[in-house]
């Protein structure tokens, strides 16, 4: 059987396409405004990756903050569970998940496959990956280049761990007064790794921990926040996914709990056409 | 004759006037452009030729801001928060609450009689309700940060944002035009969103009831007339919002009467 984990984030489209326990086809590509289009093109790349026909897929379960706009989808579930689902499967002996997604940042308390406690931060754009794009756009380097050049300081420059409106000035006073880049960066990564584990800290960080989400693809940011809870976390080989992945896990276990009548009911009310939020006749 | 030169250098422009006694004789106002240091020297400069005075006939220099800290020639330095509120007191006597909607800082300040502090509330932590988000704002819609103001007072439907955040709120920002929503629903959206932070703030000090706006946001008329309906009162407006800062600055350098030639 087939199924598929569609996670729609507010800057990343994440779709896995999975056959038993086997992962067939990944999709990464960013999200845009118009999410009913995108994620009808999604699909389609990720039917046409894995080679199957969007009929031979048993069920689709659609997660992230754009959820509601996928109209294909058989089931929404939270982007909660389905991180923890997506984590849980690949390190079983997971206890707290720590997402860094591109507009918000969570943690998860995990005990026994099921989740004790969560926190969430989508309110402030410290703390989540939105603090890193606007640091690098600020310093004029590429995203997935701030992690690399931070660890090359050996002085952090002192950042307070608050607004990102703030630290995008405090980098122009710590340019103006002569500190160099490396150290500004590394200064950045700490006070976001600060800001970070103040939050999960309220859960109580407890081994094993997985990183997942763009920020875990920041080894600055990983180094620093290993540093501040004490020991080292794992890191899901494609971290942006688990969403995905944990949403096409619970498809499969819906198919078993729904029924063979149910699900072809489901399958023959399906539909994928391309359907957009405007009218796109004029 | 006693001259004296005040310089408020704030996070994105640099003001400074010269006074002699109780006058203001010229100011001028220019954007810092990265550098604090050459923005004070250019903005000092500027004020003398306006004057028609040179850098010896100064008496005294005072300053405040950020970029105080960069300036080289010898000077007074006070808080923004005490400089405000003298400086306040200079144009607007009557005056007991001051707010200073700045670029990074919004800053409510209770003033006594005298031109002193009696209170302040800072918004230390978060950049909400802070002038930022005009500017953000204002590239993001294609529109002169001048003409903010008046797309925001014609509109009938303000959007409501669901954060407070200035980072956030360009993308909610992008999001709503995505969707088609009017230019003027969206600026008076985001100037309901800071006045209602901002009423927030003054709530911490008691209010009083003669209140003004100062700073770069009392030139938006959509944020000033916002605040008005939020906090039910009318505000006064200096007639240059942004070099009250730097008359307190000079007036307080002057008060210490420490004099160097």
């Amino acid at each position: 059987m087939i199924f598929a984990g569609i996670d729609i984030g507010s800057t990343i489209t994440k779709v896995v396409i999975k056959q038993e326990e086997e992962i067939r086809a990944i999709i990464i590509q960013p999200t845009g405004a118009e999410h009913r289009r995108l994620a009808h093109e999604v699909i389609k790349k990720a039917l046409n990756n894995a080679d199957v026909t969007f009929d031979q897929i048993d069920f689709i379960v659609a997660t992230g903050y754009g959820r509601i706009n996928v109209p294909f989808a058989d089931a929404q579930v939270s982007e909660i569970t389905c991180h923890m689902r997506g984590v849980s499967w690949l390190f079983p002996n997971v206890r707290t998940v720590i997402d860094i997604g591109g507009q918000d940042c969570k943690g998860i308390k995990v005990v026994n496959g099921k989740i004790r406690n969560f926190i969430m931060n989508d309110k402030c754009a410290a703390g989540t990956g939105r603090f890193l794009e606007v640091i690098s756009e600020t310093l004029g380097l590429k995203l997935e280049d701030i992690g690399e050049i931070s660890l090359r300081s050996n002085d952090p420059a002192g950042i307070s761990k608050t607004c990102t409106i703030f630290a995008e000035q405090e980098i122009l006073l710590r340019l103006s007064e002569g500190v160099s880049i490396e150290d500004i960066l590394a200064g950045l990564h700490k006070a976001l790794a600060g800001r970070i584990y103040s939050m999960v800290g309220k859960i109580k960080i407890e081994k094993d921990v997985v990183i997942t989400g763009g920020g875990a693809k920041n080894i600055g940011l990983c180094k620093y926040l290993e540093k501040r809870i004490g020991f080292s976390m794992l890191t899901p080989p494609e971290p942006l996914i688990t969403g995905a992945l944990g949403a096409s896990i619970i498809a499969q276990e819906m198919v078993t709990k729904a029924g063979e009548e149910k699900l072809a009911h489901i399958k023959k009310e399906r539909k994928l056409e391309a359907v957009t939020f405007f009218d796109e006749a004029d | 004759m006693f001259y004296k030169a005040g310089l408020d250098i704030g996070s994105v422009m640099a003001k400074a006037v010269i006074m002699d006694n109780d006058k203001v004789l010229s100011y001028s106002i220019m954007p810092n452009r990265g550098s604090f240091y050459n923005a004070a020297n250019n903005v000092l400069k500027e004020a003398l030729e306006k004057a028609g005075l040179t850098y010896d006939k100064l008496n005294i220099i005072g300053t405040t801001g950020l970029g105080a800290s960069f300036i080289t020639y010898p000077h007074i330095k006070n808080t923004e928060v005490a400089c405000q509120s003298r400086g306040m007191n200079y144009l607007l006597p009557s005056v007991r609450i001051v707010i200073e909607v700045g670029d990074q800082s919004t800053r409510v300040i209770k003033v006594t009689e005298k031109g002193r502090v009696a209170d302040c509330v800072i918004n230390d932590r978060c950049a909400a309700g802070s002038g930022r988000i005009l500017l953000i704002i204002s590239k993001v819609l294609r529109v002169n940060i001048n003409d903010l103001g008046n797309f925001s007072i014609t509109s009938t439907n303000p959007v409501r944002f669901s954060t407070s955040c200035s980072v956030f709120a360009e993308t909610e920002a992008i999001s709503r035009i995505a969707e088609g929503i009017k230019k003027e629903d969206i600026i008076a959206g985001l100037h309901q969103s800071m006045a209602i932070k901002i009423y927030s703030m003054i709530q911490k000090v008691k209010i009083e009831e003669k209140c003004a706006i100062t700073g770069g946001g009392a030139k938006d008329l959509g944020l000033v007339k916002m605040l008005q309906k939020i906090i039910g009162k009318d505000l006064l407006v200096p007639d240059e919002p942004f070099i009250s800062g730097a008359i307190g600055a000079a007036l307080m350098a002057a008060e210490k009467e420490v004099v160097f030639t």
